[in-house]
């Protein structure tokens, strides 16, 4: 685990690899590159389920990264504005791709007024025994079940309990309202419980 | 004011506390089954947080490669385009100095041409005109008569009775 020294550490050599790289070194660049291309792919890779769009959308990003590195004034962290790229163009492919996500129920303009607080989601899915379930049908239905939800809502959740952000970190790279960003959560956890229940209560 | 979304949101990611968490858990009909709810909460972020992270970037290098190419194409677009945008600099002021360059010579062929047209002293026609007389034997009840406007540079001779016009009369 970092302690607060080495996080401040880290983060001044990180902001002095951006300040290298806004004076056009992409040796620099290549370094922040390093950091996070894993966990941008694969942040990617959760919310549109192909590597070979997870890539091209990883590069995408990191070159629009590259062009605007000018524009970042290090108001947030570096980490921080990468992933609002990613986002933006994540979000963007899903939508004109058309993906929704399914079922109105959970969207966020539906007020929950007949929703009872304390009420159970109960499972869809037919319950099956972690012990007969392979490692690879666990990740498809996973899969299956994240495809089901909005673009938006994948990425509040995937940038929750995958990267574990703050609210106002996740609200700031989706240009959002914290509010929204719980809202979000809220439905999408409630769907993915909904999907996923006999998977997670069989472990 | 918060929503009842935002509320639980927060209390299953413990972000409530004091006045807040009290009031919200009071807020519950069955306090059992929300934990319940809650604990299955968790669990799936566990799940997630296993199964997805796993997911590893499985040629590094390669991807960071490509990214450099990417990024050196942008950079020749981008020089191209600097290079177009130049030309196109040049090309307006090159533009502006040979319309000026026309006007000039348009401005300078016009006044000497119209300088060239206002006559200095009266032609050799208009003098003829003017002496014009009759001869009362050919045309004993012929009259002349003579109409000049300086300002618009016209003349005219009007005759009435002429029995014959001298040949030596005839305009040259």
């Amino acid at each position: 685990m970092q302690t607060e020294a080495t996080l401040a550490q880290a983060d001044v050599s990180e902001l002095d690899l951006v300040r290298r790289c806004q004076a056009g070194d992409t040796e620099a660049f290549d370094e922040l590159v390093t950091r996070y291309r894993t966990r941008v792919f694969s942040m990617i890779y959760n919310m549109v389920h192909s590597e070979q769009d997870a890539w091209d959308l990883a590069q995408d990003s990191f070159l629009k990264a590259w062009k605007s590195i000018k524009r970042f004034r290090g108001r947030s962290s570096f980490y921080t504005w990468i992933y609002r790229i990613v986002m933006n163009v994540t979000i963007d492919w899903l939508r004109k791709k058309h993906v929704k996500g399914a079922g109105a129920e959970f969207d966020d303009a539906t007020q929950l007024k007949e929703v009872d607080p304390a009420s159970k989601t109960v499972p869809k899915a037919e319950a099956l025994p972690y012990e007969t379930m392979e490692r690879d049908e666990i990740r498809a239905r996973i899969d299956k079940a994240i495809a089901q939800l909005s673009p938006e809502q994948r990425a509040v959740i995937l940038m929750k309990e995958i990267e574990g952000m703050q609210y106002h970190e996740i609200a700031e790279a989706l240009g959002c309202s914290i509010g929204t960003v719980m809202s979000r959560l809220f439905y999408a956890r409630k769907k993915l419980q909904n999907l996923l229940r006999d998977v997670y209560e069989n472990i | 004011m918060k929503t009842f979304e935002e509320k639980w949101t927060a209390w299953v990611d413990e972000q409530l506390s004091g006045r807040e968490l009290s009031e919200f858990e009071a807020s519950l009909p069955d306090k059992a089954a929300a934990e319940a709810e809650k604990a299955g909460t968790l669990k799936l972020g566990e799940l997630l947080k296993r199964e997805l992270s796993a997911r590893t970037l499985s040629n590094e290098e390669f991807f960071s490669d490509q990214l450099h190419e990417n990024i050196a194409r942008f950079h020749q677009a981008t020089a191209g385009q600097a290079r177009e945008a130049r030309a196109t600099w040049w090309t307006i002021p090159r533009l502006l100095s040979a319309g000026a360059a026309s006007l000039a010579v348009f401005l300078v062929f016009t006044v000497v041409v119209m300088h060239e047209k206002n006559p200095a002293e009266e032609s050799q026609y208009l003098t003829q005109i003017l002496n014009a007389r009759v001869d009362p034997l050919v045309s004993p009840n012929a009259t002349v008569s003579i109409f000049e406007v300086k300002q618009d540079r016209v003349t005219v001779l009007w005759t009435e009775g002429l029995q014959s016009l001298p040949s030596d009369y005839a305009a040259k």
